[in-house]
């Protein structure tokens, strides 16, 4: 996805009048599955725009996005992806990264 | 991010200029969170938010360097007792991919070429080929003599260079053309990449007089016959085959097949990571 796309999606969001939040990748450590720079934009009904990874590092991003809507204050989430091979949720990357997370 | 800084921001990049959009990530005034700027090359610096002017320039002072080298990092700035995080993300004006010559091939190498995020030309000189119509996607569609649109078309290391017309010595004039006017350019300025479709034949002889007219050259940029080794056959193949070679130069990367890092499957192991 080209940038460009997503912030035009970001504006055109905040013009409808939606709550969302965008979460973006600020640091990474080791091997993960985006790097820095990855964007996505996270509905307050769940619904997502883009990829940050997938898996459930991602979930954990929405789950914290819902706070962050809610309370209208951005914040830091690592999403850690060292803890095992194979397992259901699919962390097989086995880096860290810092994502940041911001209501719109 | 405020409407007024998106314009700004698209605007900076249609005129590809690269920029940095520059957000504040930690700061102990929780308020200040997710507040962005944008600085361009020259330093100026877009603030809505009127930040204390000494923090604005430690800002500068800090982005701007990644700027320059195009890199994307978390950094973290002393600004009097406290330390503010930003997250510096550079963006770059799009690459510029030129197709000269607007036949069956070009059509799906334009189309990819806009899906790889590249600035899109296209140029032929028959008014049928060079049209709206036939490449709806790209950002430009030029008809002009060939030789005229190389001889002023601006080049950069970012451009990337495609001789695809329907005769060769339209392909050869241009590259003569590119030729002639890098040899004037220091050598890291100059393009990273020129493919000039053709078979072996040809362009053996082709470079037999190239070699004794561009003694100042040294055609490293130079790709003939084009394409990777994919064995493609249709437009479609042969557009991967000549994009997965850019995209080779641009990262230069090997374009081998990443299992070849691996030497054997059975002896490839895995540590648990052990945590403190």
């Amino acid at each position: 996805m080209n940038n460009m796309e997503f912030f035009d999606k970001v504006m055109s969001v905040q013009k409808a009048g939606k709550k969302a939040a965008v979460a973006t990748v600020i640091r990474t450590k080791g091997s993960t599955p985006r790097s820095t720079g990855a964007k996505m934009l996270i509905f307050s009904n769940g619904d997502i725009y883009g990829t940050i990874g997938g898996g459930c590092g991602e979930g954990e991003v929405i789950e914290k996005s819902f706070m962050v809507i809610e309370k209208g204050r951005a914040c830091q989430h690592q999403v850690d992806l060292t803890k095992g091979i194979m397992y259901e949720d699919g962390g097989i990357c086995g880096g860290i990264m810092d994502v940041f997370i911001e209501p719109i | 991010m405020s409407r007024q800084l998106y314009e700004r921001f698209s605007e900076a990049i249609q005129e590809q200029k690269d920029v940095a959009l520059i957000t504040i990530t930690r700061h102990t005034d929780k308020a200040l969170l997710g507040t962005s700027l944008l600085l361009e090359k020259d330093g100026t610096l877009y603030d809505e938010y009127q930040l204390p002017s000494e923090l604005q320039s430690e800002i500068i002072k800090c982005s701007l360097p990644l700027l320059e080298v195009r890199r994307t990092k978390t950094i973290e700035i002393q600004y009097k007792e406290t330390k503010v995080e930003c997250f510096i993300e550079v963006f770059q004006a799009p690459p510029h991919l030129i197709v000269a010559g607007a036949g069956h091939v070009s059509e799906p190498v334009a189309e990819m070429g806009k899906m790889l995020g590249f600035y899109v030309t296209v140029i032929d000189d028959r008014e049928q080929f060079a049209n709206r119509e036939r490449f709806p996607y790209v950002d430009k569609v030029v008809c002009a003599p060939y030789i005229d649109f190389f001889r002023h078309v601006p080049i950069t290391s970012e451009t990337y260079i495609l001789l695809l017309t329907r005769g060769h010595q339209f392909d050869v004039v241009s590259l003569q053309e590119l030729l002639r006017r890098e040899e004037e350019m220091e050598p890291e300025e100059r393009t990273k990449y020129i493919g000039m479709i053709g078979s072996r034949r040809r362009i053996s002889g082709v470079f037999e007089q190239l070699k004794t007219e561009f003694t100042d050259h040294n055609f490293t940029n130079i790709y003939s016959p084009v394409g990777l080794d994919v064995g493609a056959q249709t437009p479609a193949e042969i557009a991967i085959s000549i994009l997965a070679e850019i995209l080779k130069v641009k990262h230069t990367a090997t374009g081998n097949s990443l299992k070849e890092k691996i030497s054997s499957y059975s002896q490839l192991k895995f540590r648990e990571r052990v945590r403190k």
